[in-house]
């Protein structure tokens, strides 16, 4: 029982950081209709901001605060010098770029920060919650990351929903010359889809960093499940990311607990699949009427 | 390039050299080799002999591992700065392969094409070198003292009679802890906590033949994926009381982190490859406010397995000439573990070059390894078992409990050998030799 429940709590919380990076790619995709895949990347250089704050004898607090800021900052210049110039190209275009800022960012961290392994504080104790004389397997950093990431999703709602902004962003995703036609700055709208989708991964990086261990690469199985999250959730709903990140995480969990941890990897692939035949779009997605 | 045959190599060689470079005789050859001009062999000049490794510089094995051939070219630079070995410069040639086996391919075909290494010396890890035994088998390139500890490197010398292994292996280590473990703590409910490869299952056939009646749990981990919690939760829900750990030194942190978090509280016992109390202490010290103490201090009251002397045993004199060593000829940072087994495979080598004679050769190198080897004496603190039969490495070690980062002797030096071999105290008096003068075998 305690086995169940705690891998099912491992499962929670880890399902969360999925949903957090798997938001990030949504938030892009919506705004600009990229897939990311240098979002791990950019979230680790970010991380290793936080790092040196903290390394420089700062609270874990600012260098949080840092990150994100920073976060918002890689977004916003990435796309202007770097995404701005195959914008409205070929889609394959804008995903090669991806690719390549992948490369590039993690040999750029690996000369910079360093390619070690080295640890990252967490602000609230490591030690499981106990309840009722037993340990559990949740604690207040993990507590922190399931608020945390369900706030967040609940300001992106928000802000497609309710906002000025978010519509234009949308609009401007959608079809840039109409968009342009009806007095959107689309320009100004994708270098913020990018920085806001750049901090929300930040967000991400911290929160699977927060009590563990971190070296250049260590995002990079996050993103094979982040992504395999926001697919599942439909690529275009926030709380479709977040469902996606849960689902893949307790699966996984679970797999790794009762089968093997060795099929954690496949384990994903066939959930995807799974998913893809039953519901091409997604759990959430409203795809049909999007196609034009 | 010329795809040369197993067996035939020296004599082509020797041939090729001769006819192309008609060089000064050297005198004094065996006949084995063809006989007359220089020596016969790529790699080896009057005055040099060139040798390569791979290494994991870069990635996620690099943490603690790239410090290794560091350690091997301090000492190399030791023993040229003294004169070299039979008046050769041994120039070190690292490559990094990340840990990627098809990047050792790649490296690996540059040392022997392009830089026509003499021998390979020290290339770590068991999936890379795994990817090019074989070949350099086949090219007739010397795979020597593989840092690894899986027992391929040599369990089967009639297939690879060119690799050679160093530090015990997987197996040998299981048999020891597991008889400790069945003579000591009889009524420890034991869980194994083991990585998915040769690592693990080596060891797990080991510990199986004392303790298998003991064993309550097995778990295994995949190299790469850090979340481990289902696997110490595995653990725990069985009631182990004694972990059993075979694992890489970033695991033995994680797994300590999500202990914490379960509240899981059993005896540990890693393998010496995952105990370094530096490396780890360093990975776990920023969480001291977290509940893990800090630094050195973090694997307190933990056991493992001691082969060569390490950075605690600052009265040992091997240690003492590898901080001389250190001192002398190394680069940045401090002299560590890591370097320090490096030092010794590169002693090792140096009393194999010295035991090859004058007129080096591959062949007669190989020889030399197979002739003497049991009888070297060196850091290692039981003897290697190198004969015609057996290219396994070193036969034993002693099971220790860490304190503030020191290792305290839980028993004398046991060996024993792969397969239902008996487990011995050591009586070679191999822990209690000390090094030469200067530091360099042989002189």
């Amino acid at each position: 029982m305690q086995q169940f429940l705690n891998t099912a709590l491992t499962g929670l919380t880890l399902g969360m950081v999925y949903a957090a990076f798997a938001l990030a790619l949504v938030l892009i995709w919506r705004s600009t209709r990229i897939v990311n895949f240098a979002q791990a990347p950019m979230a680790m250089t970010t991380t290793f901001v936080a790092l040196v704050v903290i390394d420089a004898g700062f609270s874990y607090w600012l260098g949080f605060v840092a990150a994100l800021l920073s976060g918002l900052v890689l977004g916003a210049v990435l796309e202007r010098v770097v995404v701005r110039p195959v914008e409205g190209k070929a889609e394959i275009n804008a995903v090669i770029l991806t690719l390549g800022l992948f490369i590039v960012l993690h040999g750029l961290a690996a000369v910079v920060f360093g390619n070690r392994y080295r640890s990252f504080p967490a602000p609230f104790g490591l030690e499981g919650l106990s309840v009722g004389g037993t340990t559990i397997a949740l604690n207040g950093f993990g507590i922190f990351t399931i608020v945390s990431v369900l706030l967040v999703m609940a300001l992106l709602v928000a802000l497609f929903r309710f906002t000025d902004v978010g519509l234009r962003m949308r609009a401007s995703a959608f079809n840039q010359e109409v968009a342009r036609l009806l007095g959107v700055k689309v320009g100004s709208m994708l270098t913020l889809g990018w920085a806001l989708a750049s901090l929300v991964g930040s967000l991400a990086g911290l929160l699977i960093a927060g009590g563990s261990l971190v070296h250049p690469s260590y995002m990079d199985s996050v993103v094979v499940f982040g992504f395999v999250a926001a697919v599942l959730g439909g690529l275009d709903s926030p709380l479709g990311a977040v469902v996606g990140g849960l689902v893949l995480g307790l699966s996984l969990s679970f797999v790794s607990g009762y089968v093997g941890s060795q099929l954690v990897a496949l384990a994903a692939l066939v959930i995807l699949m799974l998913v893809l035949t039953l519901r091409p779009g997604g759990l959430f997605a409203q795809a049909p009427e999007r196609r034009v | 390039m010329t795809r040369h045959i197993r067996g035939g190599v020296p004599l082509l060689t020797a041939l090729a050299t001769t006819l192309a470079l008609t060089a000064c005789g050297a005198g004094g050859r065996d006949g084995s080799d063809g006989g007359g001009g220089a020596p016969a062999d790529p790699g080896v000049t009057d005055d040099t002999v060139t040798i390569g490794g791979s290494f994991p510089l870069t990635g996620v094995a690099a943490p603690g591992y790239s410090e290794i051939p560091t350690g091997a070219k301090a000492y190399f630079d030791h023993v040229n700065a003294q004169g070299g070995v039979h008046g050769r410069q041994i120039e070190y040639i690292v490559k990094d392969d990340g840990y990627n086996p098809t990047t050792t391919s790649t490296v690996t075909n540059e040392l022997v094409l392009k830089d026509e290494v003499f021998a390979t010396v020290g290339s770590l890890g068991t999936p890379t070198q795994a990817s090019v035994a074989d070949y350099l088998n086949d090219e007739g390139v010397p795979q020597l003292m593989v840092s690894s500890g899986s027992l391929q490197w040599g369990d089967d010398v009639d297939n690879r009679p060119l690799t050679f292994g160093w530090q015990p292996d997987y197996e040998s280590e299981g048999k020891i802890i597991g008889q400790w473990v069945a003579e000591n703590m009889p009524d420890a409910r034991v869980g194994l906590f083991l990585q998915d490869d040769d690592l693990g299952e080596d060891a797990e056939k080991g510990v199986r033949q004392y303790v298998d009646d003991q064993i309550v749990a097995v778990e295994r981990y995949t190299s790469g994926n850090t979340d481990v919690a289902p696997q110490i939760s595995g653990l725990q829900a069985k009631k182990a009381d004694l972990v059993l750990a075979f694992n890489t030194p970033s695991y033995t942190a994680l797994s300590q982190l999500v202990a914490l978090k379960t509240g899981y509280e059993p005896q540990w016992f890693y393998a010496n490859i995952g105990s370094d109390p530096a490396l780890v202490g360093s990975l776990l010290e920023r969480f001291s406010e977290g509940a893990v103490a800090g630094s050195s201090a973090a694997l307190d009251g933990v056991m493992t397995t001691e082969y060569i002397p390490g950075i605690d045993s600052t009265d040992d004199p091997w240690v003492q000439l590898w901080q001389q060593v250190w001192d002398e000829q190394g680069g940045d940072g401090e002299l560590t573990n890591y370097r320090i087994y490096g030092m010794s495979q590169a002693y090792a080598f140096v009393q194999a070059l010295e035991a090859a004679g004058e007129d080096l050769t591959r062949e007669g190198l190989v020889a030399a390894i197979e002739e003497g080897g049991t009888e070297w004496e060196g850091p290692q603190l039981a003897p290697f078992r190198y004969s015609a039969d057996s290219h396994m490495g070193i036969s034993g070690m002693r099971i220790v409990e860490l304190e503030g980062g020191v290792g305290e002797p839980l028993t004398e030096v046991l060996v024993t050998d792969i397969g239902d071999a008996e487990i011995t105290a050591d009586d070679s008096g191999q822990a209690d030799d000390s090094p030469p003068e200067n530091g360099v075998p042989g002189s």
